[in-house]
């Protein structure tokens, strides 16, 4: 206690030193005067009483300097010193304290923007109650290949039901439904959910209260919890919201809370959405009563304290062994569960986490370049090095004073570097692609901000250490004898060469990944869907089911929405379907061929599910390969048919003829319908342009109808004009039809592609910036090496030497570091990128077209910086270099 | 004069402390001499040193200061005892007794140096 207060103290003392200073002043002085009155006053001559006095005192300016130092803290006062001194030497050189400053803020900026994102998505827990307990579950068929699917109903009740290792189990699904009465009709996102959703989230609502089991009960009244965002826009956030009703597809539902905006529903991230229970569904509820084998819930489980991972899977076990002896079709499936944060940021954590290994490389790059920079500063600073040695400075003392000059820089840096990520943060949110798992906004706060500053004093060490070392070691002898003409010994020659190759190769490594995401993404791009996107726009059109309750009503709509569109001037083909390959998700569907051996219990067979209406593939340049296409006379009355594609005949029909052959498939009613097989077309690429087309089925969009469906229409009008078309179309016919998602086909397509291009953009950035610092610490490598070697070129030319020659020693030596550079950098890449593999697209990550145009690139940009001041050593004067020595 | 001894590292600041505890408040010139007349003017006290150790007892909390008026009509810093120095010093004391007995018991067969 005592000594803290004492430290407290002398930490005060160093401000306010002026008034303290005349306070011990004067205190001495009334010492000296007392002691000389007393010294008089015992007989002695005037002089000799002062002489006496200042004795015993052990002097005036001795007697404040030990006083001083008890004052304040010593090292304290000397660090202040040392930056004092180190910013008037920075004053004094601002070009250099500039490039430092400037390529300290471009790494450290582009590090914290990147570290904001990988926080916001990866490390920052899920906004939910105690949310280490969360785990997302999940239904796998392991020998069939599919994982990840959703939980059946009669899983979630076993599940609920067995209740041991887990406290709570709650399943949500999405869909929207139609809001009237709010200004136009539009389609909020809901989430529909069974009863312990909320309770197991354990997040409390902003006004009134969640949904609760009452709510599910059989006779229950309809009722809601809207979203903070939903409940501002659209109802101006009315503080009486709670116990209104409001008609969501034509009926009324009662408010009964308001979530909070930072609550957000895993999976499903639209802030503007609102919650309704699974009971009072008009879409899912049916599914309750469905066998297992549609796994369509995305369903969540918070473990009891203290459950291991190994109790919890041995539960989860015991549950899929119990549906399989239910249910045969279950065989093969098994549920697994997830920690939900790990799930939640599923494929996105590899591609931010190269992300980040890139960004860090620049700035190892950046550091390596200040460190070049240190040391010629440092020997062009021996002189003064040397003088302090000599007038007694140690060389720890010297080191301090160096690393403090790097410390200031470094901190220098950082805060520009956080101005910098300030911005960057702006840009990057701007360019992030939508369906990036954002539970948090991401954005600058503290803790980023706390991850700059270390940065930036981690680096300052990085760069900082190894001048300071050298300067420790500053030989005064050596300097004198050679006559302060700032030769430099071998120690920093060699650091100089090893680090300009080390840059390089890092800069290598940020090539070679680059190159390859930019090749990978150029081959995606390129990738044929098997569709013609051009001139096609798209917009949802959704029917409430209130009012069109029954299939045929949903038929009619669309046959009459489909014949109002085409007597439209201009239009061309216009056709309903769902769901729209690469803008949808596809639907996998189980399928039987009639008259095959039935697949063995649990080995269903699958193929993508599309519901089109006859001038579909027209729309969508879908060629016809065999047979024929869908026509206005497939009706429902009409025997059932159906259209596969060319990977469905292949694969299932190998060598036979698919026409007039039956397959069995569908949804309920009609889920055992037998389909005849009348057309074959080609293949599209319906999950993701990355994925090889897979077998597809179509059926009569009049045979299997659905509330609504994706319009696509084939027109020469900008995609606006055609949205706006397809909307009158739709109101002419019901003024109440919300029409959303209005998109040209060539742009969803591309969106589709956005995570990709996002990192090919920001690992293309970071590679440039890589190249451009290669290049200085090059350029500036072989400029120091040129002016120290004026004298050697300058006897060289007196004897003999041509220009050529010179530039070509020049250059010979400036290669050595990139050529060694090169190669460290081909083998750390070729370690490196393998991480990358996952997220490559028709290239290997060995591609050797990368490595050698990468390495090609490097070499020439290394000779280029070298060749400016090789050209400058070749224009040596003989004469001038050895007379200035 | 005589022989003179050098002040014990950290006995100083007992000295100071002790010296006000019996004095009163006092300035440091008095202080000083005080202490010189107590030691017999055996202690070879460079008054200079006792301000950076009233300075530091003064940080601690153990004395505190101000001015004002000498005997002499001369303006002078006072320090006083507070209540933690007097602690401090009692503590000190203690400890300083203890020392010295068992330092005492080491050198009891020797004959007296002075």
């Amino acid at each position: 206690m005592r000594s803290l207060r004492a430290l407290w103290m002398r930490l005060r003392g160093i401000f306010g030193a002026g008034r303290a200073e005349a306070e011990i002043r004067a205190e001495i002085e009334s010492h000296l005067a007392m002691h000389i009155e007393d010294n008089l006053r015992a007989g002695m001559p005037a002089e000799e009483a002062q002489r006496q006095a200042l004795i015993r005192l052990g002097g005036v300016e001795q007697t404040r300097q030990a006083w001083r130092d008890q004052r304040t803290l010593p090292w304290l006062e000397s660090l202040g010193q040392d930056v004092k001194f180190a910013l008037r030497q920075l004053r004094k050189s601002p070009g250099f304290a500039g490039v430092v400053v400037a390529t300290l803020a471009l790494g450290i900026g582009a590090n914290t923007a990147i570290f904001s994102v990988v926080r916001a998505v990866l490390l920052e827990a899920p906004p939910y109650a105690k949310p280490g307990e969360l785990v997302s579950l999940s239904e796998s068929k392991a020998q069939a290949g599919i994982t990840g699917e959703g939980m059946s109903y009669p899983g979630y009740q076993d599940l609920r039901e067995h209740g041991g290792a887990f406290s709570a189990v709650a399943g949500l699904a999405g869909h929207s439904l139609t809001l009237t009465g709010h200004g136009e009709p539009s389609e909020v996102k809901t989430v529909v959910v069974t009863q312990d959703f909320f309770s197991l989230f354990g997040v409390q609502p902003l006004l009134g209260r969640t949904l609760t089991a009452k709510d599910g009960e059989r006779g229950a009244a309809p009722v809601t919890v809207l979203s903070e965002a939903l409940w501002r826009n659209k109802f101006g956030g009315d503080p009486g919201i709670v116990g209104r009703t409001i008609t969501l597809d034509m009926r009324l539902w009662t408010v009964v809370g308001v979530m909070p905006a930072g609550f957000r529903t895993p999976f499903l991230d639209q802030a503007q959405q609102l919650w309704i229970p699974l009971d009072q569904d008009p879409l899912f509820s049916v599914w309750m009563t469905h066998p297992p084998r549609t796994h369509w819930m995305a369903a969540f489980a918070r473990l009891r304290p203290g459950v291991s991972g190994a109790q919890a899977q041995a539960e989860l076990e015991a549950v899929s062994a119990g549906l399989s002896s239910q249910f045969p079709e279950e065989k093969g499936w098994t549920i697994e569960s997830e920690p939900l944060q790990k799930a939640i940021a599923g494929d996105v954590q590899r591609p931010l986490l190269v992300l980040l290994c890139a960004v860090g490389l620049v700035l190892l790059i950046a550091c390596a370049n200040i460190a070049n920079l240190l040391l010629t500063r440092a020997t062009s600073r021996s002189a003064e090095m040397a003088v302090r040695v000599a007038l007694g400075a140690s060389p720890r003392r010297l080191a301090r004073q160096l690393l403090t000059e790097s410390a200031l820089l470094g901190l220098l840096g950082g805060a520009a570097g956080m101005a910098a990520a300030w911005w960057g943060v702006r840009a990057l949110r701007s360019m992030l692609p939508q369906g990036l798992p954002q539970l948090h906004p991401v954005r600058v706060d503290g803790a980023v901000l706390g991850f700059a500053l270390a940065l930036s004093l981690v680096a300052s060490l990085l760069f900082g250490l190894v001048p300071a070392l050298f300067a420790s070691r500053s030989d005064l002898q050596r300097y004198l004898r050679e006559g302060g003409r700032g030769g430099e010994s071998r120690g920093p020659q060699r650091a100089r060469s090893v680090l300009a190759a080390a840059e390089t190769a890092l800069a290598m490594v940020l090539l070679v990944a680059a190159g390859l995401l930019i090749r990978s993404f150029a081959r995606l791009s390129a990738v044929s869907p098997g569709f013609a996107t051009a001139q096609v726009t798209r917009a949802m059109v959704s029917l409430p089911q209130f009012r069109y309750a029954r299939p045929q009503q949903w038929a009619a709509f669309a046959s009459e929405l489909m014949q109002r569109l085409q007597a439209q001037p201009g239009m061309g083909d216009a056709a309903i379907a769902a769901p729209l390959p690469i803008l949808d998700l596809p639907i996998p569907l189980r399928f039987d061929i009639v008259g095959a051996p039935p697949a063995p219990a649990g080995e269903a067979i699958t193929a993508d599910y599309e519901t089109a209406s006859p001038r579909y593939f027209r729309v969508m340049g879908i060629p016809l390969l065999q047979g024929r296409l869908f026509g206005e006379d497939d009706t429902a009355s009409t025997p059932r048919v159906a259209v596969i594609s060319q990977a469905f005949a292949r694969r299932y029909f190998s060598g036979r003829n698919p026409l007039g052959q039956h397959i069995v498939f569908g949804f309920p009613p009609d889920g055992r319908a037998a389909r005849e097989i009348v057309g074959v077309v080609g293949d599209i690429r319906d999950e993701s342009l990355a994925k090889k087309p897979g077998p597809m089925m179509y059926v009569p969009f009049a045979q299997a109808p659905l509330w609504g469906g994706e319009v696509v229409v084939r027109s020469r009008f900008s995609a606006a004009a055609a949205a706006a078309a397809i909307e009158r179309t739709t109101h002419s016919i019901d003024k109440d039809l919300p029409v959303t998602d209005i998109v040209s086909l060539p742009a969803g397509v591309d969106a589709s592609v956005a995570q990709p291009r996002f990192r090919t953009a920001l690992v293309g950035i970071f590679g440039a910036m890589a190249l451009l610092l290669g290049a200085v610490g090059i350029f500036g490598v072989v400029s120091w090496s040129v002016s120290r070697r004026t004298r050697e070129i300058g006897i060289r030319m007196a004897l003999g030497a041509q220009r050529r020659n010179v530039t070509e020693l020049m250059l010979s030596s400036a290669s050595a570091p990139a050529l060694a550079g090169i190669a460290a950098g081909a083998l750390a890449a070729a370690l490196l990128t393998r991480l990358m593999a996952s997220l490559l697209y028709g290239v290997s990550a060995a591609d050797p077209l990368t490595y050698a145009g990468s390495a090609a690139l490097l070499l020439l940009v290394a000779l280029v910086a070298s060749y400016l001041p090789a050209r400058r050593a070749a224009s040596v004067d003989p004469v001038q270099a050895l007379r200035a020595e | 004069m005589g022989e003179k001894t050098d002040v014990w590292q950290g006995t100083l600041a007992l000295m100071v402390l002790k010296t006000l505890e019996a004095m009163g408040p006092q300035h440091g010139y008095g202080i000083a001499r005080r202490i010189e007349q107590t030691s017999g003017n055996a202690l070879a006290l460079n008054y200079g040193t006792l301000y950076p150790s009233l300075l530091k007892l003064e940080q601690e909390g153990a004395i505190a200061s101000e001015w004002g008026t000498s005997e002499n009509n001369r303006k002078a810093k006072y320090y006083r005892l507070t209540r933690a120095g007097r602690k401090q010093l009692e503590r000190a004391t203690r400890e300083w007794a203890q020392a010295t007995a068992i330092l005492a018991r080491f050198l009891e067969p020797a004959p007296e140096s002075r």
